[in-house]
């Protein structure tokens, strides 16, 4: 057992764990959806990001793609929330909740692929 | 994952090439400090959303995500505009305070790794490699590759420079590879500190690029030569392999692989010792032109050809030497510091004692031959006063003390490095030159002594030039039907084109046809297509020539003494057209 991978292993989780926190509930309710979760889901997915950096191997390489489209999305969804919050003047309506959630839901999708690359590397792992 | 076998077949040495190598390797040595600053924000940023504050009414408030974020932001890159959107209480100063500091560290570590890494060797190297990699792949012309760039690879890769060609060098000491950046050169020159026998070097260095068309192997050390030659041999089997070496084991071993041309310096100077011993008309000539362009004629050296020699220095070069010189059935006294072998003298040849053993009132000739420049030419000047007389030779290690010999003005200057990147040079350069060079000693003294003498008579004392010219349909377009016609003789193409009467400046040395080659080809010799022949001579004869070669008006006044008018319409008018035309 190496520290190493038990340290990714458990950014690549609780990335997706984050995401999956925040979108669950009414996509419309911003009751249901907590921006300190959100938060959170940004910092861990940024900082798994950072993790899979300099890796070479093939499956690296999509390790980092998708996290690098779930920062993006992740991303896009915080800018939506401080467009509600901030620009608008609107504060938080159901549709802009809708936009924010629906956007962390696309992250969702990639931090999922993400953890069924986990998976699928410690099942083909094989000690050589 | 690239763990497939690899198609058995043409074997490569170029490593899977790998254009962001070095993108992934800041990534991956920034992976902790990057990680730091992330937590660092994120515990700061959280923080402050969670203090208490307060309005300016007094009402108790919290700062939102995005007001943390900005604030956090212009803090902890030192801009600081304040405390917004209220003025801060107590609780959320002491937070910022605690993330100011932090802040500071992280950005510190941050920029540290990056500065760190940006000096960092192995990653100065990834760059040179890289950037190295790109200009020889780019190479468009056919370059040498250049292993070893010492004395001998220094001095051959400025000759070659200044003849146009292209050059690769590898070479495992920093400076030999900054001199490339220091010297002048024509062509920009790519280089890399490298070990000359990694395979995968000599593959970034494009031993498999299709424009390579030699390596040549001229480090100090054998086996890292023989490793080049033998690499060569075995990725690209028909690429011409030059490699230079002192040991003929090593020697050997080379010549085990493929075909490498080996050039050995001291055993070269054995043959050029025999040579001036016995043909001394020979080896001026050799002399003269492998001293290449713009060398003067050198004097004939007159070696004492009987009587007893001294040899201070007993290493590889003075065992080689003297071997040759008893080889010739020559009388040998040798010192040295420890006398290997019976009949040495032991010592410091310097002192008087050791130097009085050697009897040098009675010697004939004496050559200082020790791998120290200094004791050299402290040696000279001993044996001169012992003996005025004496037939000096001496061993010069280093090129920056060429001025030192110069005055002492020895009889015979053995520079081990440049007969060896002459050798090399006149190989690459003209091939034909070389082989005149080969063949020319077997031809007898008194025939080099006739061609100096033609040289002289012709060209003057000083060599223009050495080139050669082929007779083909391409490079000879005017002579074609004159070479068909099986009635060319080599002396109506020496005509000068001002005046048919008179030669050009410039003597045939060798006629190549097919495998067979003839050294002084005579005016009278019929030429036919296909034929090379080697020129020296004068530049304006080369122009001459190539003239009577290209232009069909003056091929036809130089060939049959007609005067053909150079347009079209005087040719139709007057109805004379170049036979030579067709």
């Amino acid at each position: 057992m190496s520290l190493e991978k038990v340290i990714f292993g458990f950014f690549v989780l609780l990335a997706a764990t984050l995401n999956f926190g925040f979108f669950i509930g009414d996509i419309s309710d911003p009751a249901l959806h907590n921006e300190y979760e959100l938060f959170a889901a940004v910092v861990v997915n940024l900082i798994a990001t950072v993790l899979k950096f300099g890796d070479r191997t093939q499956i690296g390489a999509v390790h980092l793609a998708t996290s690098l489209v779930a920062d993006l999305q992740l991303i896009a969804a915080t800018l939506a929330w401080v467009y509600a919050t901030q620009i608008s003047g609107a504060g938080m309506t159901g549709e802009a909740t809708a936009s924010v959630v629906s956007l962390s839901g696309g992250a969702l999708l990639a931090n999922l692929v993400s953890v069924a690359l986990l998976v699928i590397e410690t099942v083909s792992f094989n000690r050589r | 994952m690239d763990g497939k076998p690899r198609p058995k077949g043409r074997t490569t040495v170029t490593r899977p090439t790998e254009p962001s190598s070095t993108i992934f390797l800041i990534l991956r040595r920034m992976r902790a400090p990057l990680i730091v600053l992330i937590v660092i924000f994120a515990i700061s940023v959280l923080g402050l959303t969670l203090m208490p504050g307060q309005d300016p009414e007094g009402r108790p408030t919290r700062m939102g995500f995005f007001d943390a974020f900005y604030f956090m932001s212009y803090t902890a890159t030192t801009i600081g505009y304040g405390e917004i959107p209220h003025s801060f209480t107590g609780a959320q100063r002491l937070w910022v305070i605690a993330s100011i500091y932090l802040s500071v560290v992280g950005w510190a570590y941050a920029i540290g790794s990056l500065l760190t890494l940006v000096r960092d060797r192995a990653f100065r190297e990834a760059l040179a490699l890289r950037r190295f990699t790109r200009q020889v792949v780019h190479m468009r012309e056919p370059f040498l590759l250049i292993v070893g760039y010492g004395q001998t690879g220094q001095l051959l890769g400025h000759a070659l420079d200044s003849l146009g060609r292209r050059l690769v060098v590898l070479d495992d000491t920093p400076e030999h590879v900054d001199s490339l950046d220091i010297d002048a050169y024509y062509a920009d020159v790519p280089g890399l500190v490298a070990d000359g026998a990694n395979p995968h070097m000599l593959g970034a260095a494009g031993l498999e690029h299709p424009q390579c068309e030699g390596v040549v192997a001229l480090t100090n050390n054998d086996e890292v030569n023989l490793t080049v030659a033998m690499t060569a041999a075995l990725i690209r089997p028909n690429l011409p392999v030059i490699a230079r070496t002192v040991s003929p084991v090593i020697e050997h071993r080379m010549r085990a692989f493929g075909s490498p041309t080996v050039v050995n310096p001291f055993d070269r100077f054995g043959d050029h010792i025999r040579l001036a011993l016995h043909q001394p008309s020979s080896f001026q000539l050799l002399a003269w032109l492998i001293k290449g362009e713009g060398a003067t004629l050198p004097e004939r050296g007159r070696p004492p050809t009987s009587g007893r020699w001294v040899v201070c220095g007993y290493g590889r070069f003075g065992h080689k030497l003297v071997d040759d010189l008893r080889a010739d059935g020559l009388e040998v006294t040798v010192i040295d510091l420890s006398a290997t072998e019976p009949g040495v003298i032991e010592g410091d040849a310097s002192e008087p004692t050791v130097m009085a053993q050697a009897a040098l009132s009675s010697a004939v000739g004496f050559v200082a031959g020790t791998h120290n420049d200094a004791t050299n030419l402290s040696l000279v000047a001993a044996a001169r006063k012992e003996n005025p007389s004496l037939f000096i030779g001496a061993r010069q290690n280093r090129p920056r003390n060429a001025p030192l010999f110069a005055t002492m003005d020895v009889d015979w200057l053995l520079v081990p490095a440049e007969t060896a990147a002459r050798e090399i040079y006149a190989q690459l350069s003209t091939p034909l030159t070389w082989r005149f060079l080969q063949e020319m000693p077997a031809r007898g003294d008194d025939w080099a002594a006739e061609t100096i003498t033609m040289l002289d008579a012709h060209c003057g004392s000083r060599l223009d030039g050495l080139w050669k010219v082929t007779l083909t349909e391409r490079e000879a377009p005017a002579l074609t039907a004159w070479l068909r016609s099986d009635r060319a003789p080599l002396g109506d193409l020496m005509r000068c084109p001002h005046d048919r009467d008179q030669r050009i400046a410039a003597v045939p040395l060798l006629l190549l046809r097919g495998d067979e080659s003839t050294l002084g080809p005579s005016d009278d010799t019929l030429l036919r297509t296909g034929d090379q022949i080697l020129f020296a001579g004068r530049r304006i004869a080369r122009r001459d020539l190539l003239d009577t070669m290209t232009n069909h008006v003056v091929s036809e006044y130089v060939l049959y003494g007609r005067t053909v008018p150079a347009g079209w319409l005087w040719q139709q008018v007057t109805g004379r057209k170049p036979s030579t035309h067709r």
